[in-house]
């Protein structure tokens, strides 16, 4: 049934007729013959690759080649190519995410197989090898050249992929607090940390000099105590800012009366020194009181970090940074618990 | 252990031990030799003190080559040259296609008996090709493709392995508009299945057969020359020792393995198709001229015979 609807369109398009003899001129006509060759009706195909049969895959293979061809001997004239192992270790790696093979094959506009994605691949991969080298000797002009071809067949989320895995950086809001989270066990907390003002430290009834109005310098020459016997009425030079912490909008020592999850919590501060610098808020839920003390510690320490990147390695070591992944085991059949066995019996 | 006197060939193996052919007490010619410390490049001015050393060197090097071998890299043979400037049909002798190895053939064995004609002799058990019949066949052959250029002819070359492709590419390109090429796999039906393999639009409205094949490896594709030759496709073959010459119409008695040879011949038969190109496109502007001067010299007749009426 197809096959006679087929035949039709070939009956009537190709369709020739064939004249063996050469028609019959009268002698006075004779003069009027164009004696030219017979020019052809049809135009001639266009590709050069038109007889592959996959004019659209090989025509882009043909470019690329030709690119790579160009770059390379661009390269080799500004004596970028070959390049030694001490320069080659010198360029920046590369991390290229090219389109999937569905995607590549709607570029290209012919459905590609495996075989054939990964020829494209290995001919873009070297074309963006020459960019690489290209932008590090400071060749722009090549260099942007070549990532007009090369973005051609980049993924658009190219940079969401390849930040998958890190770290997101912590962002601060308008008035500079730190917004952060926090697990442990089953516990999550939200944890807003926001920088103390620093006071200006001016003591009650003393004389100002220019050298003590710098309040943050300690004045080590004279121990507070001395002031503080010599005069009873005197304060002591050192400015105490005290900070507050606040769990699910209740004082921390309400929160979590046993000292051991108050320490916890209060950890990432005191290993830092940071204790009377900042001030935190946090909502926890979720989990035991164990769990949500661990998870805010986790929060306030992410959120240090992120205000003061130095003292982040200091967290680091102290394995305050890291996700706790231990979680309840699951009851295993054939066992009481996780890991405890029924009496073993010997009949 | 063999002594030196029975056989002497065996001496040197004596000699050198397997302390001697140690890397360490070996010469280091291959280490690489650089004005600047190795130093790992960061900024930009580093890169672009890497570029100008190396030029400063090369400079150095063009500055002392006078005083050595006349012989540059320009004006000596160097393998790519077959491919990007390659000899015009006037210009291919014996000895280039000595040099391109187009007279070793395949094994003795592997003859095949209507090869015999072009077949000089035996030699280490390979068949040597008598190039005193391959010259005239391979400019018959270039004769051919540079006629039917120049009669707007379509050429198509195939060369269906890997280190084939660039050469049709190139061959291909050097024509221009009217030669194509298949630098992979020929797909069945390219010619007698039209219809399915371009759809119907491009079948009636393009014209699909070429005017000439020419086979860079022919042996590999006999579909293609079949198909060619139900659809009276003139054909231009490399043939080899192994192959019955009569498969093509224009055979071309060679070495269809090395890719060198397969270069010469291509590169010589797309000059002649340039040629042929340019004696077109000669041709076609001739053609026009005169259609110009026709039309003008009709035009002053009809005034001529109007105002002679009036």
């Amino acid at each position: 049934m197809a096959m006679s609807i087929l035949r039709q369109p070939i009956r009537t398009s190709l369709k020739r007729t064939y004249s063996t003899t050469r028609p019959f001129v009268p002698p006075a006509a004779l003069r009027d013959i164009d004696n030219a060759p017979r020019q052809r009706t049809k135009p001639r195909p266009e590709s050069p690759t038109f007889y592959t049969a996959r004019s659209p895959y090989y025509d882009q293979l043909n470019s690329l080649e030709s690119a790579i061809q160009y770059s390379r001997s661009a390269l080799t004239k500004f004596q970028l190519l070959p390049l030694p192992a001490f320069a080659r270790d010198s360029l920046p790696h590369l991390h290229p995410v090219w389109m999937d093979k569905r995607e590549m094959g709607d570029a290209l506009s012919s459905k590609l197989t495996t075989s054939r994605y990964r020829r494209v691949t290995q001919l873009l991969n070297e074309l963006n090898d020459h960019r690489r080298i290209a932008h590090a000797a400071g060749c722009e002009d090549l260099g942007e050249g070549i990532e007009s071809i090369v973005k051609l067949f980049e993924k658009k989320n190219q940079e969401a992929i390849l930040a998958r895995g890190k770290r997101k950086p912590v962002k601060f809001d308008k008035y500079g607090r730190s917004y952060t989270l926090g697990k442990r066990k089953t516990s999550a907390a939200r944890v807003w940390i926001i920088p103390i003002a620093k006071p200006s430290a001016v003591p009650q009834g003393q004389s100002q000099t220019p050298e003590e109005q710098q309040p943050d310098k300690l004045d080590l020459t004279l121990t507070g105590l001395e002031d503080v016997f010599s005069d009873p009425k005197a304060k002591p030079t050192i400015p105490v800012t005290p900070a507050t912490v606040l769990v699910n909008n209740v004082p921390l020592a309400h929160y979590f009366p046993i000292p051991a999850d108050r320490e916890r919590v209060i950890r990432p501060l005191k290993l830092t020194g940071l204790l009377g610098a900042y001030n935190v808020f946090a909502i926890v839920r979720g989990g035991g009181v164990s769990g949500q003390s661990g998870a805010v510690a986790h929060g306030i320490a992410k959120g240090l970090a992120a205000h003061e990147p130095a003292i982040e390695m200091i967290l680091r070591k102290a394995k305050l940074m890291r996700r706790d992944p231990r979680m309840v085991e699951r009851k295993k059949t054939g066992m009481a618990k996780a890991r405890k066995r029924y009496t073993w019996v010997k009949r | 252990m063999a002594s030196s006197g029975l056989r002497p060939w065996l001496a040197a193996t004596r000699c050198l031990k397997k302390t001697a052919l140690h890397p360490s007490r070996q010469p280091v010619r291959y280490a690489v030799t650089s004005f600047s410390n190795n130093e790992p490049l960061k900024s930009v001015e580093d890169w672009r003190r890497f570029q100008e050393d190396r030029a400063e060197f090369k400079m150095l090097m063009e500055y002392m080559g006078q005083y050595g071998s006349s012989q540059t890299r320009d004006n000596v043979f160097q393998p790519h040259h077959s491919l990007h400037k390659p000899l015009a049909p006037s210009e291919a002798t014996l000895s280039a296609l000595i040099a391109a190895g187009a007279h070793l053939g395949h094994s003795k064995s592997l003859m095949n008996p209507n090869f015999m004609p072009y077949a000089y002799g035996v030699r280490a058990g390979i068949t040597i090709i008598d190039l005193d019949h391959t010259l005239p066949l391979l400019r018959r052959a270039a004769n051919l493709v540079r006629a039917i250029v120049s009669r707007d002819g379509t050429v198509v070359f195939v060369g269906t392995r890997p280190d084939l492709r660039v050469t049709v590419r190139k061959a291909a390109e050097r024509i221009g508009p009217q030669a194509f090429h298949v630098g992979e796999r020929w797909l069945p039906g390219t010619l007698t299945n039209k219809l399915q393999m371009f759809g119907p639009e491009v079948s009636k409205e393009q014209r699909i057969a070429p005017d000439l094949a020419i086979f860079l490896n022919p042996l590999s594709n006999m579909h293609a020359i079949r198909e060619c030759a139900i659809q009276h496709v003139p054909t231009i073959g490399i043939v080899d020792t192994n192959v019955d010459p009569r498969i093509v119409m224009y055979p071309i008695p060679a070495n269809d393995e090395h890719p060198r040879t397969a270069e010469l011949i291509a590169g010589i038969l797309s000059v002649a198709g340039r040629e042929g190109r340019l004696i077109h496109e000669q041709e076609t502007q001739r053609r026009a001229q005169a259609n110009e001067r026709f039309k003008r010299g009709r035009e002053k007749n009809a005034a001529k015979v109007s105002t002679v009426h009036d």
